[in-house]
This record gives C-alpha cells, sequence and structure tokens, in this order.
C-alpha cells in the first residue's frame, strides 16, 4: 500500500534522448507505399522502353503534329455540334439507365435489405465487375455484338455506371437510421410496405446527388465512346484522323473541349445558384461542390414546412402543393421532361433500350467459356504493359502536378493572378478527355505505350493537380502563421507547414489516381496507346469472343486487386 | 369486434402470459432468466429495473421483434415463438409498440408517418401521402386531432420537439387500433413538462380505448401514479409483481439497489381493474 502511495507522480526519465522521430504505423505506411511506388516505377520506365529521349522526342513530333493541325477547320461544325448534342443525350439516358438498374441491385446488395446471402453475393459481384471493367470496353463489345450507333454507347455507360452508383446507393440503405423501419415493422407491415415507408424516404436525397454525380462524369466519357462506333463526337474525330484531316480534327477537338467545358460551367453556375455562394458540405455522397449536393441539399432543406403550419384541406387531406412537395415535383418533372427529349432526339423509344437489355445477356454467354490458353503471353505482356503505363503516367504526372496543386491552391499561391491562372490551365487540361489526347498523340509519335503514357500524364496532371489543390486549402492556418512568425519565407513555410499536413491526402490521392489511371490505361490500347486494350480490340475484331472473355477477367482482376489496395491504404492514411 | 375470435374470449383470461422466458444474445449476456408474467386484459402494468436489466428485451418478445432462447410467450392467443411470419404479422395488428426514440421518419410528413400505422391493414407497399386513401388520411388526421397536433399535419416530422414527436408516434399507434399498447420507455428522451403531457394523452387514449398496457418507466413517481401493477426487473429476473396499491415507494425503490429485496410473490392483479376508476379522477 505504501508503494503505491510513495510513488512518484512524475514518470520515470527517458533512457534515452530520442533525435529520431517515432516511427509509427502510419507514417510507415505512407513511406512504404511511396517507396514500393518508387520502386514499381521504376521497373515500368524500363518495361516500357522510356526514356528521356522518347519523351523529348515525343513532345517535338507532338509539337509538329499540332502545326499540321493549326489553324483548326470547322468545316463540318453543324454536324460536330449535332454530335454534341448526341453525346449530351447519350450520357442522359445511360445514366437514367444506370439508375434503373441500380435500384434493385442495390437493394439486393445492402446487407438490410437484401433478401438472401447468395441474392446478396451476386448483387455485390455484378457492381463491382461493372465497375471494374471501363465504358470503352463496355462500348467495344456492344458495338461488336449489336451494331454501330447511339443504342451500344447507351448500355455501355448504363452498364459501367452501375458499378459506382448501385455501390453508392447500397451504401446509404446500409446506413439508413433503423429505428423507424422497427416501428413500421411493428405495426404489422410487410418487409417491403417497411422498406417503401421508412427506408426509401431516408436514401432520396443520396439517390439524388448520386445520380446527378454520375451525370456529370457521364457526360465527359461519352465524349470518346464515338472512337468505337458507339455513337458521339468522337466518332467525328476518329474520321478525320484517319482520313489525316489535321487541321478539321482540330476543329473537332475544340468543340470537344468547348462542350465539355460549357458543361463544367453550367455545373459550377448551378452549383452557386442553388448555394448562394456557400461551400458548405452538402448531403450524400457527393462531394462537396457538385450540382449532386448543391440539390439534394436544396430539396432537403426546400418548403415552409420546416417552421410554420402548414394549411391544408381537412376535407380531402392532401398536402399543400408547397415547399418541398413542389421543390421535388419540379425537379422530378423536369428530369422526366429532358430523359423525354433525349430519347426523341437519338430516335429510340425506352421499350427499345430495355428490350436490348437482353441482348446483353446472350453477349455475356458468349464469352464463355474463357480461353485463356490461346493468347496467354498476350494477356500476359498486355496486362504487364497496362501497368507500367498507369505507373509511368502517374509518376510523371504527379511531378507536374505538385507544383502546379500549389500554385493552384488559394491560400499558397502567389497572388491572385497565379491563382486564377493555374486554375484555368488546370480546367484546361482537364478539358479533353485522355482518350482524345492518346488518339492525337498516337497520330503523332506512333503506336505504342510511349503515346499512350503522354496521353495520361496530360490527363493527370489536371486530375492530381486539382486534388492537390483542394487538399491544401483545407489545411490548418494556424502553424502556417507560427512558421511565417520565425521569419521564413513563403517557400520554406510552405514545405514545412503545408506539405506536411496536406502528405496524408497526397499519398492517398496518389494511389486513387493510380486507380483511375489503370482503368484508362487498359483501354488506351483500343486506339493504339499499348496495352492490354489493343489485344482486347483484336479479338473483337476477329470474333474470339472467349479470349475476350478472359481479358475481361484478367482486368477485373487487376484493377479490383488495385481498388482494394488503394481504399484500404486510404482508409489508413486519411 | 376487429377479430372474432378474441371477442368471444371471457375478460378474465391473460391477454398476455410469459412462461420460463430466457433470452441469451449471441455474444451477449444472458438478458432474461426464466421470467414468468400473465396480464389480464384492461390492465396498466409498469415494468421497471435499472438500465440493461432486461425490460425492452421482455417487451420487444412480445410482438416477434425478438425470439426467445427458450420458454413460450402468448399474446392474444397467439404463440409468438412459432407464430409463422404472417400470424406474426397479424398479431402486431393488433399490438401497439410505442418506442423511446419515437421511430419517426424524420423527412416525413407527421400525417405520412401517422398513415403507416394502417400499413397492417393494407397490402401494397406505400409511397407518398397520396397513396393511401381519402378515408385513411381523414382517420389519420382525426388520430392527431386526439394527440392536438393536427395542425401539423404536414409539418415534417424531424421539425417537431421531442413530445410532439412522441405524440405523433401515439397517433400512428392509434391508427392500428391496438388491443394491446406495449410502450418502453415513451418519456425517457423527454423534459418533465413534456413527459406530463405525453403521458396525459396516452392515459387519457388508454381509457377511453380500454386498452390492456405494458408500459416500462424509469421515474418511480410516474409509474405509481399511473399504473394498477408494477413489475420489477434486475439483471433479467423478475424481483418485484404487486398491485400499486400494496405498494410504498422504498419496495419500489428496493428495485434499483444493488442488494436483494425481499420481493413477495406475484400478487393477485384482479384487484387492479377497480383502482384504476380512482386513479382517473385523480
Ligand atoms: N440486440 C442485442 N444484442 C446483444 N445484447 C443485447 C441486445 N439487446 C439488448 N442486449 C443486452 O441485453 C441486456 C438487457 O437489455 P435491455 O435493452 O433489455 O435493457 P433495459 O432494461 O431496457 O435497459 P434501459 O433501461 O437502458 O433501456 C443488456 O445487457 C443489453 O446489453
Ligand atoms: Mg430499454
Amino acid at each position: 500500500m505504501t508503494a503505491l502511495v510513495d510513488r512518484p507522480t512524475a514518470p520515470a526519465s527517458e533512457p534515452a534522448q530520442r533525435l529520431r522521430p517515432p516511427v509509427t504505423r502510419r507514417t510507415l505506411l505512407l513511406r512504404l507505399v511511396l517507396v514500393g511506388f518508387l520502386v514499381a516505377t521504376v521497373w515500368a520506365w524500363f518495361f516500357i522502353d522510356m526514356s528521356l529521349t522518347a519523351m523529348f522526342g515525343g513532345l517535338g513530333d507532338m509539337a509538329r503534329l499540332l502545326g499540321r493541325m493549326t489553324p483548326p477547320r470547322f468545316d463540318d461544325l453543324d454536324q460536330a455540334i449535332d454530335l454534341a448534342f448526341e453525346t449530351l443525350w447519350m450520357a442522359v439516358i445511360g445514366t437514367a439507365l444506370a439508375v434503373l438498374l441500380s435500384v434493385p441491385l442495390a437493394f439486393g446488395a445492402a446487407r438490410n435489405t437484401t433478401p438472401h446471402a447468395v441474392v446478396m453475393a451476386v448483387c455485390r459481384g455484378v457492381i463491382v465487375a461493372t465497375r471494374a471493367i471501363p465504358d470503352l470496353i463496355f462500348a467495344a463489345i456492344f458495338v461488336r455484338a449489336l451494331s454501330i450507333g447511339v443504342l451500344p454507347g447507351i448500355l455501355a455507360l448504363g452498364v459501367h455506371s452501375i458499378g459506382m452508383i448501385g455501390k453508392l446507393f447500397a451504401d446509404a440503405i446500409e446506413q439508413v437510421d433503423e429505428k423507424p423501419r422497427e416501428a413500421v415493422q411493428s405495426v404489422g407491415a410487410g418487409k417491403w410496405q417497411a422498406i417503401a415507408t421508412s427506408v426509401v424516404p431516408q436514401i432520396i436525397p443520396g439517390v439524388i446527388a448520386t445520380t446527378l454525380y454520375r451525370l456529370d462524369i457521364n457526360l465527359r466519357s461519352s465524349t470518346v465512346l464515338g472512337i468505337v462506333g458507339a455513337g458521339g463526337i468522337g466518332f467525328l474525330l476518329q474520321q478525320n484522323l484517319r482520313s489525316l484531316q489535321y487541321d478539321r480534327a482540330l476543329g473537332v477537338v475544340i468543340v470537344i473541349f468547348v462542350f465539355i467545358t460549357v458543361m463544367e460551367f453550367l455545373s459550377a453556375a448551378v452549383r452557386t445558384t442553388l448555394l448562394g455562394g456557400d461551400r458548405a458540405s452538402a448531403g450524400g455522397r457527393a462531394p462537396k461542390g457538385s450540382i449532386g449536393a448543391a440539390l439534394a441539399r436544396r430539396i432537403g432543406a426546400a418548403g415552409p414546412s420546416r417552421q410554420g403550419v402548414e394549411e391544408f384541406d381537412p376535407d380531402t387531406v392532401r398536402p399543400p402543393f408547397r415547399g418541398e412537395r413542389r421543390t421535388k415535383t419540379i425537379y422530378a418533372v423536369g428530369f422526366a421532361v429532358l430523359l423525354g427529349i433525349a430519347l426523341r432526339s437519338v430516335q429510340l423509344n425506352p421499350f427499345e433500350v430495355l428490350g436490348s437489355l437482353s441482348d446483353m445477356g446472350r453477349v455475356a454467354l458468349r464469352l464463355l467459356p474463357p480461353d485463356f490458353t490461346t493468347a496467354r503471353d498476350g494477356i500476359w505482356t498486355g496486362m504487364l504493359e497496362s501497368i507500367a503505363v498507369a505507373l509511368v503516367a502517374t509518376f510523371l504526372g504527379a511531378i507536374v502536378s505538385m507544383p502546379l496543386g500549389l500554385l493552384a491552391a488559394r491560400n499558397v499561391a502567389v497572388n491572385r493572378a497565379v491563382y486564377l491562372a493555374a486554375r484555368l490551365f488546370v480546367v484546361f487540361l482537364r478539358g479533353v478527355p485522355e482518350l482524345i489526347v492518346a488518339v492525337l498523340f498516337v497520330s503523332a509519335i506512333g503506336l505504342g505505350p510511349v503515346a499512350g503514357t503522354f496521353a495520361l500524364v496530360v490527363g493527370t496532371a489536371g486530375f492530381f493537380a486539382k486534388l492537390i489543390a483542394d487538399a491544401v486549402e483545407e489545411v490548418d492556418p494556424a502553424p502556417r502563421d507560427a512558421v511565417f512568425a520565425t521569419g521564413a519565407t513563403r517557400s520554406q513555410e510552405t514545405l514545412v507547414s503545408v506539405v506536411p499536413q496536406a502528405m496524408p491526402a497526397l499519398v492517398g490521392n496518389l494511389l486513387y489516381v493510380l486507380d483511375i489511371n489503370l482503368r484508362v490505361s487498359t483501354v488506351l490500347g483500343i486506339v493504339g496507346g499499348g496495352g492490354i486494350g489493343f489485344l482486347l480490340f483484336n479479338s473483337l475484331r476477329v470474333l474470339r469472343w472467349e479470349t475476350t472473355g478472359a481479358i475481361l477477367i484478367a482486368i477485373f482482376a487487376v484493377v479490383y486487386a488495385i481498388e482494394l489496395l488503394a481504399g484500404w491504404v486510404r482508409k489508413q492514411l486519411l | 369486434m376487429r377479430n372474432p375470435a378474441h371477442a368471444v374470449r371471457p375478460a378474465a383470461d391473460p391477454i398476455v402470459r410469459i412462461d420460463g422466458l430466457s433470452k441469451q444474445f449471441p455474444n451477449g449476456p444472458l438478458a432474461l432468466d426464466q421470467v414468468s408474467l400473465a396480464v389480464p386484459r384492461g390492465q396498466l402494468l409498469c415494468l421497471i429495473g435499472l438500465s440493461g436489466s432486461g425490460k425492452s428485451t421482455l417487451l420487444r418478445h412480445l410482438n416477434g421483434l425478438h425470439r426467445p432462447t427458450s420458454g413460450d410467450v402468448e399474446v392474444m392467443g397467439v404463440d409468438v415463438v412459432r407464430a409463422k411470419r404472417s400470424q406474426l404479422r397479424e398479431l402486431r395488428r393488433e399490438v401497439g409498440f410505442v418506442f423511446q426514440q419515437f421511430g419517426l421518419v424524420g423527412r416525413l410528413s407527421c400525417l405520412e408517418n401517422v398513415l403507416s400505422g394502417a400499413l397492417g391493414r393494407l397490402r401494397a407497399p406505400r409511397f407518398g401521402v397520396l397513396s393511401y386513401s381519402t378515408a385513411l388520411r381523414r382517420q389519420a388526421l382525426e388520430h392527431l386531432d386526439r394527440v392536438g397536433l393536427a395542425d401539423r399535419a404536414f409539418q415534417r416530422s424531424d421539425t417537431l420537439s421531442g413530445g410532439q414527436m412522441q405524440r405523433v408516434a401515439i397517433a400512428r399507434t392509434l391508427m392500428q387500433e391496438p388491443t394491446l399498447l406495449l410502450a418502453d420507455e415513451p418519456v425517457a428522451s423527454l423534459d418533465p413538462e413534456s413527459s406530463a403531457q405525453v403521458m396525459d394523452v396516452l392515459f387519457r387514449i388508454v381509457v377511453e380505448e380500454q386498452l390492456t398496457v405494458i408500459c416500462t418507466l424509469h421515474q418511480v413517481e410516474l409509474a405509481l401514479g399511473w399504473a394498477n401493477r408494477i413489475v420489477g426487473l434486475r439483471d433479467g429476473h423478475l424481483v418485484l409483481d404487486q398491485p400499486v396499491a400494496e405498494l410504498d415507494e422504498r419496495e419500489v425503490m428496493d428495485v434499483y439497489r444493488r442488494v436483494e429485496p425481499g420481493a413477495g410473490p406475484a400478487a393477485s392483479p384482479d384487484r387492479a381493474g377497480e383502482r384504476r376508476a380512482t386513479r382517473i379522477r385523480s
């Protein structure tokens, strides 16, 4: 007892003074990821025969191509604009189709609503598989199996989008408050009654946010589907390049650029009107600032019914057509009208779209059984090449986007002019989809992984710079003032307080970018940019469906493995 | 009237009969240990006990939200343990349940929440107020009126105060037209004034509708003023079961002590019915 009382209150003195920081699990993981990434990149660099001469030579070739392209010609501007609209309608219909297919899948995949464990496994499998296979690959398959045109493009967008929409829907369902459901069940309601009454109202904001977020994404990706003949403006670009009409091709690229940029600004404009310039995060899983989040918030906050007592006719007991009900109705009608216009413009009736789903089942059956043996070496080297392209592009893209991202962060940029210029440059880089850049690089420096890598670097630079800028803008300002107070210079301060604070986010995002780049690099081969896509496209051309099936499985395995790894590391770091 | 099978049953027949009920949660505690209890029609029974003593668990066995590890539960002639899903649905229709956390769907209007109480009588899933018939909507409005919230019919339920939310939940239960009412700490998350208001509303309705009630309560004074029989649980054991008239507050407080009280055997609940009349007046 006395020993306990006499025990000194101060902790025993440290045995030895520490001059090195302790290695925590987190810092260890950070270093491991970075070292692993660098080692892999070195291997990849040699695997695709990348070299500094190749790099500068490539840039020279690109400059020459640009010389041949300018001045751009807009001879077929009318057609280009028509096709741009077709692209827009494809995105709208494809997104709607994806939502339609995702709803039952999500209820089947969510732990708390699934009817059976087997159903759950199947639904989750579909969601994971559709997410791992890029939409362009779906488009190439559907074009080959069905026909050229907008329908395969819409189906491809629809099927691939299930992967994200279905997952986010299922997450939303799993996160609902279970208490109301229990209450409704205890009045004797059946399972689906309870779900309709207590689960569905809770997930609606998330559903809307997710849908609109995906629409943003599909607007971009639908511009490239035409390259494989699946409708939209990409087709025109491919045609012009094939016939070596480079000046016209640049005209089409500019139309695509304007289309995507206008859509981006439109979404920013809608966002500010809805949020009133408020950047606060909104409901659902959509990233803050997306239209989806803004709309969800608007719908959630709509209506005077939050405060006052609503008037209504006690005889009919109908809800007054005001507030939330009116807002919801207007948006629902608006989306229905948009969908109607879209279907009319591309001359499809909804039943045709739904009917073709059964064709997809037949296509899927043709891929079986997968044939790994005939093209075994091709699949192996193709896959390695795709991975290598993704690694090198991520590395080079990161080098370019680090300074760019810092300059594009409002709180670090030297001054407002630099900030605006950097942001604009980022928008410019992001304005042309990677695959279209790839088509250009292939035209400039010929077939092969180097051209694909270049294209991917451009895309990465824009995307990663934006992620870095966003991460840096969220850095805590207090330590920065402290560092400035010691008399440090701007760049000293940035390195000492900004970069360390943003580091976990940066490493997490590095893997995220790698994950995305891997998806893109599997399709680069379709336009001649190296990797497994070439073999895939070839197997489709000669109708070796079983080989196609094997390649799809290989792509799925690698993409899904990286997705899991990236997700795990991000969770540890963020 | 609603269920002819019940109409012919003599009033003395217990509406709830629990026999040797035990519940062992997987990887959890033995929440109930050999509990036996019979509740006659028309009784107002209060269930008290420390937090974690198994009160909620007991209630949730009565409408099949939990399945017992062993023992029998019979509610209104239905063997809850062996009931098929459809029989359970049928039973739940007759048994109102008021939750401590209200269980309202926050994004829906009060009226729609009340309407969901009718789901047991309806077939298809419903979505939106207008998917219910006008007659049902009128009925729901009347029930909201009874709890004093008719003017809030189309207000979102997550904008109400806690007391108002619980009254909406009570209106939802009324929509069921229940015979038996289970209430799990209906006022535990409310301030004293709202508690009194909610308990008043509940009490008035219970008397008007001649419901049988099993209610868990933490406030001993409330329980003593309200019930005609008190049952105490501790660590899953039944440690007290007496008509209110034979109890004083000290005995009740014993349930909340760590020491084992010398709880008497289950007392005859029959006299309780008479005492209710006096309580209404007071
Ligand atoms: N779903 C469950 N899974 C595992 N254990 C549970 C579960 N529900 C309750 N328990 C446990 O059973 C015991 C009894 O819980 P119960 O909720 O019935 O207590 P209570 O008397 O209602 O308490 P309170 O007054 O806090 O509501 C507790 O130890 C609790 O942790
Ligand atoms: Mg409880």
